[in-house]
This record gives structure tokens, C-alpha cells and sequence, in this order.
């Protein structure tokens, strides 16, 4: 099976364990991801709150590249998801013009909810050699992945379970709880930190209420943000792991103990904990 | 003849419905596509909002304010600003409102006009990031944050409020952890996504 990946640039940067974790995870399940040629970035909040024409025609141009290779689409990052789906509604309705020729049949998925369609739960479960049977965790899938539920095409926007239904295939002990889609300010985590903090702490603090181990995200943002923003915090420190991250645990024996040493909020002592590394 | 001041005079905060056109809401209806006058103020928005707290005009008041075509008041809020475009009041409004897009078009208005922002440094990484864009095609976390830092304004405030030693802390923990790429990635996209930007105006 093979599908067209748009990485985003978190997935250079910062995200680049995400980036590997999912080229194993993807190769595992005998998925090849064919990066698409040349990509450049989608614009993000950037585009979007300055110029809604660029954050039409911004993400056109992959749209377009994706076009020609024939594939179906999915995108790991939230923001380039709901961004790409923006684009593609606004240029069904031919409010902007742009240079670049796009189709509109183009399907984009985002990975989360391309990975928890029954046949590909079926695949993953098969997969699992290592059951995460002791390690309680709970999703959050934050904002841009959700909603607004016309652009993103989910009708469980509530209470979203995509990553939930992954994570019961790999065997953890994941729970429901009610922030799973509260934003944790990250986008403007750089120009007002305040507001950043506080949003990013009541959501982490209701996770530990949960009795968690862990939170699993699939936000490139959202993980940055809720892994940093507990660096000096006296609380009880809560590793925030990518989905991917957890398959690959679940798939094979860690190759070394650098795997998860990348996280700012060490996940290695509940892994240790847990007899999973 | 005797004249009143028409600052301390007793109704200098009343305003007039309408005294700054109608056409600006047929104007922000018409390019948004958004039936603002369907409000009916039950702020439903305003209590999804997880930022309501930081904004002088509240989600609802927006809405008002639009219909009742009090453009000065809108663009010199904080709250186009602040908002998160999470998109809570969009997806919650009984009336089908969205809010989020009155509130970014409303952004995209404030960002094209002379208009000094509210939130200097919030417009300031917006336009720093396109910037950015521009140059190489993709966004690199490393340059974008050395451009922004070097903007004076918020050189000034992250020196004075410390921030400045935290970002450079954690900029080193993540280094050491192999999350930052120095070299940014050049997409051959560049002169189009540069023609793109001439096109629709944008720096």
C-alpha cells in the first residue's frame, strides 16, 4: 500500500523524533509513505491571520504536487491537516484564484484517523508484540485536528477517538477524560506566554487528575508545548508521547536507550517503571 | 456662543447606531460569507472561548459590534489578537455563526491597515514567520525564533522580563536532544511562493 506524505516542517525540526517514529511505525505495517516533491510549507496561523488569500493558496501548491502522484493523502500535523482541508473547501468554491492547478478529488487524511479505520486497527493489533498492558495513558488531540468540524470532517469532535482506539489496540490502558480537544494555546505560546502557560497547565493538571502515566498526542505543537512547558514545574512530571512513538514500543524492543531521551520531560524512569525499556 | 467639550459632555460615550456604516457589515458579511445578523446574543461563544479572560471584547460583543458597524472599536482590540482560532464559538453556536472567521477576517483587516496592533508581538510573529516562509520555502523553528529575537521591540520586552535566558535555556536542551536543525531546508519553490507573495500583496 503506499500513500503520499505531507511531513510539515515541525517534522525537520523540533518534531524530527515524530518524523522517525513514524517512518518505523509506517514500515512495520508495510505502508510506504512517499513524501511528496519538493513540499513547502502550508502557511500555518501565520498565513491565516494576515492574509486568508495565502492561507488558500499556500497549501494549493502541495495540494496540486500531491495531485499529480495519484495517491491518497495524509499529514501527521494537525495544523497542516486543517490547513490543507481549508484550502481545499475554499478553492471548491472559487473564492481565491491561484497558480496552481488543483483537482479537488485529492483525499486528505490525518494520521490518526487513517491509522484507526478497522482494517488498519486489525493490522496494528496483529502487529503488537510487546503489550502496553501496564501503561494507563489518555489522548488529547487538541484543536486544529477537531474542529471546526466542517473543514476537519469529524462528527466525534466532542469527544474525538481516534488515537483512543489506537491505543486499545497496543494494549495500554487508555481512559476517557474531558479535555481531550481544549486548545493549549501553543500558537501563541511565543507571543503571549501567559496565556500559553496557563491554558497548557490547566489541561496538564486535569491529566493528572485522570491518575494518568502519560498523555499521547499527535499535534507536532501540542507536544512541544505540553513537553516544554513542564520544565521547573514541582509537579509530578507527565511524559507526553506521539502515538507513533507508543507503536513503536509496542512493535519491537527500543533499539537503545537514546529512543526517548529527545523528550524535554523524560519518559524514560515510568518506561523503566513500567518494564518497557 | 457657549460650546461643550464633547469629551466630558454627559453622552460623549454613546454612540450611534450605524455611525460607522452599515457598510461595513454588508462589507465583512459579503467576503466572509457569514450571516453575522443571525446573533442573537446568547454567548455561547464567549463561554466556549478558553481566552475570553484575555480579551477586552468578548466573542458576543464582536458579533454586536460588527453588526452594529463599530469598526474603530474592533480593529483596536486585543482580541483579534489574542484569539486562538480553536474554533470553539464556531463549532458551538446554535445560530451557526462563525465566529472564529469574523474574528480572523477581522485580523486580516487590522494586519492590511495602518492600524497599530494591540498585541504588538503577537502581529509581529505573524509577520516574521511569512517572512521567513518566503525565504527558504519551509519554516526552520531555529531561524524563526533568531529572526523574531531580533525584532527590537521584542528584544527589549524578553531582556526586561527574563524570557530571553529561558528561550535560550531550553533552546540549548533541545539542541543537545538532536531537535534542532541549524541548516534550514530550501524548497526550489521559492520564486513562486515569492511571486505568490508580490501577487496578493503581502510584505
Amino acid at each position: 500500500m503506499r500513500l503520499s506524505f505531507y511531513p510539515g516542517c515541525s517534522l525537520e525540526g523540533m518534531a524530527n523524533n515524530y518524523g522517525r517514529s513514524i517512518t518505523h511505525a509506517f514500515s512495520d505495517l508495510d505502508i510506504e509513505l512517499v513524501e511528496i516533491e519538493d513540499w513547502s510549507c502550508c502557511g500555518a496561523t501565520a498565513a491565516h491571520s494576515l492574509s486568508e488569500a495565502m492561507a488558500v493558496a499556500l497549501p494549493a501548491r502541495n495540494l496540486a504536487a500531491a495531485d499529480s502522484m495519484g495517491l491518497d493523502l495524509v499529514t501527521p500535523c494537525a495544523m497542516c491537516f486543517n490547513r490543507l482541508r481549508f484550502s481545499q473547501q475554499a478553492l471548491e468554491r472559487e473564492i481565491y484564484d491561484v497558480p496552481w492547478q488543483v483537482s479537488g478529488e485529492l483525499r486528505v487524511h490525518d494520521m490518526t484517523r487513517y491509522m484507526a479505520s478497522e482494517a488498519m486497527l486489525q493490522r496494528i493489533a496483529e502487529r503488537v508484540e510487546r503489550p502496553l498492558g501496564d501503561l494507563r495513558v489518555i489522548c488529547y488531540y487538541g484543536c486544529q485536528m477537531v474542529r471546526p468540524p466542517k473543514i476537519t470532517g469529524y462528527t466525534d469532535f466532542e469527544n474525538p477517538q481516534t488515537m483512543d482506539r489506537i491505543m486499545q489496540a497496543l494494549g495500554t490502558r487508555v481512559r476517557d477524560w474531558s479535555y481531550k480537544s481544549t486548545c493549549c494555546g501553543a500558537s501563541i505560546g511565543i507571543g503571549r506566554r501567559d496565556i500559553r502557560d496557563s491554558l497548557s497547565h490547566r489541561i496538564l493538571d486535569k491529566a493528572r487528575q485522570t491518575g494518568t502515566d502519560a498523555i499521547v498526542v499527535s499535534c507536532p505543537l501540542c507536544q512541544a508545548n505540553l513537553d516544554t512547558v513542564q520544565e521547573g514545574s514541582p509537579r509530578r512530571p507527565l511524559p507526553v508521547f506521539y502515538f507513533t512513538e507508543l507503536m513503536q514500543l509496542a512493535f519491537r524492543e527500543p533499539a537503545g536507550d537514546d529512543w526517548f531521551g529527545t523528550h524535554i520531560t523524560d519518559p524514560r524512569p515510568l518506561l523503566r517503571a513500567r518494564g518497557l525499556i | 456662543m457657549k460650546t461643550t467639550d464633547p469629551a466630558t459632555a454627559p453622552d460623549a460615550d454613546r454612540k450611534v447606531i450605524g455611525e460607522s456604516g452599515s457598510l461595513f457589515l454588508a462589507r465583512l458579511q459579503g467576503e466572509t460569507g457569514v450571516n453575522v445578523g443571525a446573533c442573537y446574543q446568547c454567548e455561547r461563544c464567549t463561554n466556549a472561548c478558553p481566552v475570553a479572560g484575555y480579551m477586552d471584547l468578548k466573542p458576543h460583543q464582536v458579533i454586536r459590534y460588527t453588526q452594529l458597524g463599530w469598526r474603530h472599536e474592533l480593529m483596536h482590540s486585543v482580541t483579534i489578537w489574542v484569539c486562538l482560532s480553536c474554533e470553539m464559538c464556531t463549532t458551538y453556536c446554535p445560530n451557526e455563526i462563525d465566529v472564529a472567521e469574523v474574528i480572523n477576517h477581522l485580523r486580516n483587516m487590522a494586519a492590511r491597515s495602518t492600524i497599530e496592533p494591540r498585541e504588538k508581538d503577537l502581529a509581529e510573529f505573524h509577520h516574521v514567520f511569512l517572512h521567513e516562509l518566503q525565504r527558504f520555502g519551509r519554516v526552520n523553528e531555529l531561524w524563526l525564533m533568531a529572526a523574531y529575537n531580533r525584532r527590537l521591540g521584542v528584544l527589549k520586552n524578553k531582556l526586561r522580563d527574563g524570557s530571553l535566558v529561558e528561550d535560550l535555556r531550553l533552546g540549548i536542551k533541545l539542541w543537545r536532544r538532536g531537535r534542532l536543525r541549524l541548516v534550514p531546508h530550501r524548497s526550489r519553490a521559492i520564486q513562486e511562493i515569492r511571486r505568490l507573495y508580490r501577487k496578493k500583496g503581502v510584505l
